[in-house]
């Protein structure tokens, strides 16, 4: 560990991880987020001026990982949802469903800075094999305006590449 | 400004392809797809594409996009599977909301985010299988009593012989099994939904979500559900088995036996039938036209190499093989 990292995990770790755990209430979640922290503070290293300083980052990074894992789980809660409400015939394999899981959060992390109907068009259109018609029939817009979300959520996503 | 506001400016790694090919190249996926492209707008598209490396470097980026929904095309209701994609992302939004509202009060703590967490996932066990094949990939697979397994695509089963016993666990997929003699030890297959006893024997055995398929082409297999009674399936019968018992016994189809190696074997079967077959073969999405998904097809198939029995349907049948994408296939009448 570089010599500061080290000097902030002994200052901070014990402070985050509670902070975590109050805001996720489970200790083992906490764990695993502090954890997360303090190895992207060794990926992208940075100094601080102050303790404060230094909390305020480590408050705001957490923040987001605590939303990342809330996505998360909220995809995964969603697609168990979904099969335990889909006719029996129509449950994919378990390694397939493993496989649509890790794509549903795959596409959400792809999308998530999209607007919510930009980027329900583009998962219709692109995931459903469904046309500009179809799609513009389910949410209620014009098929122009399909046609420009799709090409908008794909020139984000390649962008973000 | 607050400490936390980073900059997060576009990314400006190497790339070949420059912001305008970007742009053309997702205004070119969004009209292709749209069920309203013409002829003369591929050929247009196929022009563009054939410009500059910048162009088609931008579309191969288009196209791995689109693959990350691969899996998803593939689930037998895609609408269905990408509604709890839908779902999340409404509730996410009002659930940031209630998320920032009780930080803002202070309480922070958040009870009501003490998910479910799905069990660990069957098909890891899957990998780690005695025998296994990849999607597309058919095995002959010889066991240390001389017996032989053909395995099929995408299938894994584990092996346990001891000295009074023989006993296989299918885990995924299907496989052809012609046991070898042994009179003092007997011969097992055990699936999630019952046991099977070899009687001296040719079968099939083809683990599906809800059941295990069973057909029997010599000698006869004793098939036991986990909760019924006991059955003799002799040869030329099918026959599916869950939990709870034997069901929609039939004739054997003949086919079933060449399929499990990789030959599929069409005497009048419906387009949709073999296209179900091959997508167990190959990664990606057909999409069938239902103007055709009825024609009837004959002929043998070779299912391990897809590309090779579309292109043999296509020369025998009015149809047209498209692919609007390289994992994406589309057949429509010609």
């Amino acid at each position: 560990m570089p010599p500061n990292v080290e000097t902030l995990y002994s200052d901070h770790h014990v402070w985050l991880q509670s902070w975590l755990r109050r805001r996720l209430g489970n200790a083992a979640d906490a764990a695993d987020l502090a954890h997360d922290a303090f190895l992207r503070l060794l990926t992208v290293p940075r100094s601080f001026g102050s303790a404060p300083e230094a909390r305020v980052y480590l408050r705001t990074m957490a923040g987001g990982l605590c939303v990342d894992l809330w996505r998360r789980r909220q995809i995964e809660q969603a697609w168990l949802d979904t099969l335990a409400a889909m006719p029996e015939a129509h449950v994919p394999s378990a390694e397939h469903q493993a496989m649509v899981l890790e794509a549903l959060q795959a596409i959400d992390r792809m999308l998530c800075k999209v607007p919510v109907k930009a980027a329900h068009a583009f998962v219709m259109a692109v995931g459903c094999d469904m046309t500009d018609k179809e799609v513009a029939e389910e949410l209620g817009v014009s098929t122009r305006m399909v046609r420009k979300y799709v090409a908008q959520v794909m020139l984000h996503c390649l962008r973000a590449r | 400004m607050s400490a936390s506001n980073r900059s997060s400016g576009p990314s400006h790694r190497s790339n070949p392809a420059n912001d305008d090919a970007l742009e053309q190249a997702a205004d070119w996926f969004a009209l292709l797809r749209s069920g309203e492209a013409s002829a003369a707008d591929r050929a247009a598209w196929q022009a563009w594409c054939d410009t500059s490396d910048a162009h088609r470097s931008a579309w191969s980026q288009v196209e791995d996009i689109g693959r990350r929904f691969q899996p998803i095309q593939t689930t037998p209701n895609p609408r269905d599977t990408l509604g709890a994609y839908r779902l999340a992302t409404v509730n996410a939004r009002r659930r940031r909301l209630v998320l920032g509202l009780l930080t803002i009060a202070g309480t922070g703590s958040l009870g009501i985010l003490a998910w479910r967490h799905s069990p660990a996932p069957i098909w890891l066990a899957a990998k780690t299988a005695d025998h296994r094949t990849a999607m597309g990939e058919v095995r002959q697979i010889t066991l240390s009593d001389g017996t032989t397994v053909w395995l099929g695509t995408a299938s894994a089963f584990d092996e346990h012989f001891s000295t009074g016993l023989r006993r296989l666990y299918l885990r995924a997929g299907e496989m052809l099994i012609a046991t070898a003699a042994d009179s003092s030890r007997p011969f097992l297959v055990d699936t999630p939904h019952g046991r099977l006893r070899a009687l001296g024997t040719r079968f099939t055995v083809r683990l599906d979500n809800a059941d295990t398929r069973l057909a029997v082409y010599d000698g006869a297999v004793e098939a036991r559900a986990a909760e019924g009674a006991i059955n003799i399936i002799r040869a030329g019968q099918e026959v599916r088995m869950s939990k709870r018992g034997l069901t929609d016994f039939k004739p054997t189809d003949p086919a079933r036996e060449s399929s499990t190696r990789g030959l599929f074997i069409a005497q009048h079967v419906p387009l949709h039938t073999v296209m179900h077959e091959l997508e167990r073969y190959r990664m990606g999405y057909i999409s069938l036209s239902p103007d055709v998904a009825n024609l009837a097809v004959f002929g043998s198939y070779p299912m391990t190499d897809p590309d090779r029995t579309l292109a043999m349907l296509e020369s025998v049948m009015p149809i047209r093989v498209r692919r609007p994408l390289p994992w994406w296939i589309r057949i429509e009448a010609r």
